[in-house]
């Protein structure tokens, strides 16, 4: 990740930032969490909020791939399906994954 | 020197996140932030801290943006306070809601710290000059009522005239007037107005009323005279649909003769030294309208220590007991008996405080004005 292009599109300093995508690795991944047990409990309702808040916090930290994935998301959930939700649980999590070792670099 | 308190933003939204954002990227800019992640949070923290703005997420679990807003814009404490709402770049419904909520402005989602900075400071410069409009204007209005009530002479500055007055304005530009006229060493005259309206137009015609009393009631003039030529100045300056009720009582004490003209305005109650309390019920024209006004004029003699009462319709009249001055001025004859041994200065005060209570307050303006012969 580039934390410098972060700095200069969001106008605030490095050590912040490193605070906020650990806050969003954190949050993120407790949605993650909620996501899969709203497939467990086949509840759309659930999962259509945990995606909307990833999509929340990825899309004004500049994360444009991640806020797609759960944008989708969020939209099919609210039409009340959860096909292939796993799968795309799996992809936003390995790119959280990713993010966190890029901070701890 | 003394420093100013920074400006405060309070931040609703219930990912934690966008907090954080928030809260970083207006903080080094020296705001204050508040953060609340629910609804009911978010309205104490309001009322508590009265922030100069506020930041609010619509879509929230339980009690979301637009309950919030809606509950903030039902409160006197926060009804002030600008909101602007973060929501989805498509969701035009939820816009058009905000704004109807009493919104000033929103930010889509997902949203950039710099253009939360940007719409903040805009959004905070038009609370400031608008708060500083409003202090203006309430100034102006402070000053009107100083430069009205300055202009109702004192019993302590007209002794000879032995009169008792109550005077309030409910507004800052009150409608009710009142006069006292030295027109000799034993000649007196007593008036008392209400005007339509109770705006800035009011305050001045009452200067313009003022000084035509002046140069009207005088020893060369009969009552008739002075307030007819009054009339045909007034019709000429008054803006349309503006009008006056008035009464006029010029009572000379070397000949004990008194004079009643009625314009339109209440009876005068006649509280003599022996006997009951009675009204002088004399119709007339009202001021300002009419070029061929007729005022209702009655003379009556007169003894030492009788009183009159000369007074608005605030005093008789309740639109909310749908009482009006015809029917609400009889009923309160035996009133006028209660005040009989309270001294003339103090009468108008204690009838008040009879029909009222101490703390309630008037309806309406009220003028009353308590004349010892």
């Amino acid at each position: 990740m580039d934390f410098n292009d972060l700095v200069s599109r969001l106008g605030i300093d490095e050590e912040d930032i490193k605070e906020l995508v650990e806050l969003f690795i954190t949050t993120t991944l407790s949605d993650i969490e909620k996501i899969r047990k709203g497939i467990s409990d086949n509840n759309p309702a659930d999962a259509a909020a945990a995606s909307h808040s990833i999509k929340g916090a990825a899309g004004n930290l500049g994360f444009d791939e991640i806020f797609s994935i759960a944008g989708d998301m969020e939209m099919q959930a609210k039409k009340g399906s959860l096909d292939n939700f796993n799968v795309y649980a799996n992809d936003i999590e390995g790119r959280v994954h990713a993010l966190h070792q890029s901070i701890s670099e | 020197m003394e420093q100013k308190q920074p400006y405060t933003v309070l931040a609703v939204d219930d990912n934690r996140l966008n907090l954080k954002l928030i809260e970083k990227s207006l903080s080094k800019e020296g705001y204050r932030i508040f953060c609340a992640d629910n609804g009911p949070d978010a309205r104490t923290i309001a009322l508590k801290e009265k922030p100069d703005l506020i930041l609010l997420d619509i879509e929230m679990p339980g009690e979301n943006g637009f309950d919030v807003i809606r509950k903030l814009k039902d409160s006197a404490e926060t009804n002030a306070i600008p909101v602007l709402f973060l929501t989805g770049v498509s969701e035009v419904d939820s816009k058009l809601k905000g704004f109807d909520l009493g919104a000033v402005d929103y930010i889509t989602k997902p949203f950039h710290p710099l253009e939360v900075l940007a719409r903040v400071r805009i959004h905070l410069k038009l609370s400031i000059a608008t708060n500083s409009l409003i202090a203006g204007q309430a100034n102006k209005l402070r000053q009107l009522t100083e430069a009205q009530v300055s202009m109702l002479p004192t019993p302590a500055d007209n002794p000879d005239a032995r009169f008792g007055v109550y005077y309030k304005a409910l507004e800052e530009a009150g409608g009710d007037f009142y006069d006292i006229l030295n027109i000799s060493e034993n000649i007196k005259g007593y008036f008392v107005a209400d005007f339509s309206g109770h705006d800035i137009k009011t305050s001045y015609l009452t200067a313009s009323v003022k000084a035509l009393l002046a140069q009207n009631c005088t020893p060369v003039y009969s009552p008739i005279e002075s307030i007819k030529m009054i009339n045909d100045v007034l019709v000429e300056i008054m803006p349309d649909g503006k009008y006056l009720t008035a009464c006029y009582v010029h009572i000379n004490r070397t000949t004990h003769k008194l004079t009643i003209i009625n314009a339109g305005h209440p009876p005068v109650v006649c509280l003599p030294v022996k006997g009951e309390p009675f009204l002088i019920k004399t119709e007339g024209d009202i001021l300002g309208m009419f070029k061929d006004a007729q005022f209702g004029t009655q003379s009556l003699t007169v003894s030492a220590g009788d009183r009159f009462f000369i007074y608005t319709d605030g005093l008789v009249e309740s639109a909310e007991r749908k009482i009006t001055w015809a029917s609400g001025a009889d009923s309160l004859l035996p009133v006028y008996r209660e005040v009989s041994g309270i001294p003339y200065e103090k009468a108008p005060g204690a009838l008040i405080d009879h029909l009222f209570g101490k703390d309630a307050l008037p309806e309406d303006d009220i003028v009353v004005l308590c004349v010892e012969v």
